[in-house]
């Protein structure tokens, strides 16, 4: 039976709530802050800076997501769309406690069968998107981007973008994650965009019998 | 009726300078001073105001005149930062002794009373203004304390160097229109 909606705000809370270590805000910004400012001088290409970022999210997401699944105990999301609302609600409620706002999307390919709900075209073809909007980033308490760094492109939270593709790689979805929008950049929202690319096969490790 | 605000680091590098011209009716208090020398005088005092900052004739005519004073922005630079500069010994010299954050007027030259406020980290906010108005500029300097130190927070700010940030300017200027 499907979880709601509310359900996985619920679930998201609860998570959040019976977290016994949390870690300060601001000292989680300052952190973070330092080590891309730290980045920025080490690479001083900004292209390079945002590879850097999504790196090290990937190897942060492939770890979180054992973290995740454990405390949890959410099953096997039905579809692409599911997928977009767990991690709107429940990963980044649990991790960060905030809820961006999920919008889904997708190629219009022919509605998959069975589906009575058909509120998303081809939710589980490689093609389907989400889109978080984030209507705060603890990660961007403070920051203020100096010109060389709006013209270079560089997506401060790029972190973010890494975090979910290594975590949804680990459950066998192949995604790419990119920052749409950024209010740092003076855009009016702050946007992720989730595209799957395909579901990887369960591969069974070499020497297994 | 103007003021300058400087802020300096612990080792007197200026970061940051704004004027801010003040909308607000001034309560005209002549100095003490004034009012006990003869008129002659307080223009030759005046008149070494002038003479300091180098202005014209047509200026000196006008200030001896007296009424609203605009202090122009080029020609009278220099007074301010000169006045600004002698009133750090002072400043120094009471922050040893004083635990406040908010030195009152610390300085007194003509018509401008310098106020100071020595942050936590040894930052040094001063005013040059004419008129006073105690409460009003000490909660603009504790505004002005929190905006610097969000921008001592910004990762990309380096400690100690002059405050280029807009949005800092911007605020300061609101705040500044706000309480001065």
């Amino acid at each position: 039976m499907a979880t709601t909606s509310k359900q996985y705000k619920v679930i998201g809370e609860e998570l959040w709530k019976g977290r016994a270590e949390k870690t300060n805000a601001e000292l989680f910004a300052l952190t973070y802050g330092a080590l891309v400012v730290q980045l920025i001088q080490d690479y001083e290409d900004y292209e390079e800076v945002n590879k850097q970022l999504e790196k090290m999210g990937y190897n942060i997401g492939t770890r979180l997501i054992e973290d995740f699944l454990a405390r949890s105990n959410i099953g096997r999301c039905v579809d692409f769309r599911e997928t977009g609302e767990v991690v709107a609600k429940v990963g980044f409620k649990s991790f960060l406690n905030i809820t961006p706002s999920v919008t889904h999307g997708g190629l219009p390919i022919a509605a998959s069968p069975t589906r009575s709900s058909t509120a998303s075209p081809a939710p589980t073809i490689p093609g389907a998107t989400f889109t978080l909007t984030l209507d705060e980033n603890p990660l961007a308490e403070f920051v203020e981007l100096p010109e060389e760094a709006l013209e270079g492109g560089l997506w401060f939270s790029n972190i973010l973008c890494g975090v979910l593709r290594g975590a949804l790689e680990m459950i066998q979805m192949q995604v790419t994650a990119t920052f749409i929008s950024d209010v740092l950049r003076g855009d009016e929202t702050t946007e992720i965009k989730v595209t799957l690319v395909k579901y990887l096969e369960e591969e069974v490790p070499v020497g297994d019998d | 009726m103007s003021h300058h605000l400087f802020l300096l680091s612990p080792s007197d590098t200026p970061l940051y300078e704004l004027t801010h011209y003040s909308s607000k009716p001034v309560q005209t208090t002549t100095s003490p001073l004034a009012s006990n020398l003869p008129s002659w005088s307080t223009s030759a005092f005046a008149g070494t105001l002038t003479a300091l900052s180098g202005a014209s004739s047509a200026t000196q005519a006008h200030h001896i005149q007296g009424g609203p004073v605009r202090m122009g922005g080029g020609k009278d630079r220099h007074v301010i930062q000169m006045i600004a500069n002698a009133s750090l010994d002072v400043i120094e010299e009471v922050m040893r002794k004083e635990n406040a954050m908010y030195l009152k007027s610390v300085d007194k030259f003509n018509e401008w009373t310098v106020s100071a406020f020595i942050t936590p980290g040894n930052m040094k906010f001063v005013l040059l203004h004419e008129s006073r108005n105690d409460d009003g500029i000490k909660a603009f300097f504790v505004d002005v304390w929190e905006l610097y130190v969000k921008t001592m927070l910004n990762p990309f700010h380096t400690a100690h160097t002059p405050i280029r940030s807009p949005v800092f300017d911007a605020r300061v200027r609101a705040s500044a229109k706000k309480y001065l």
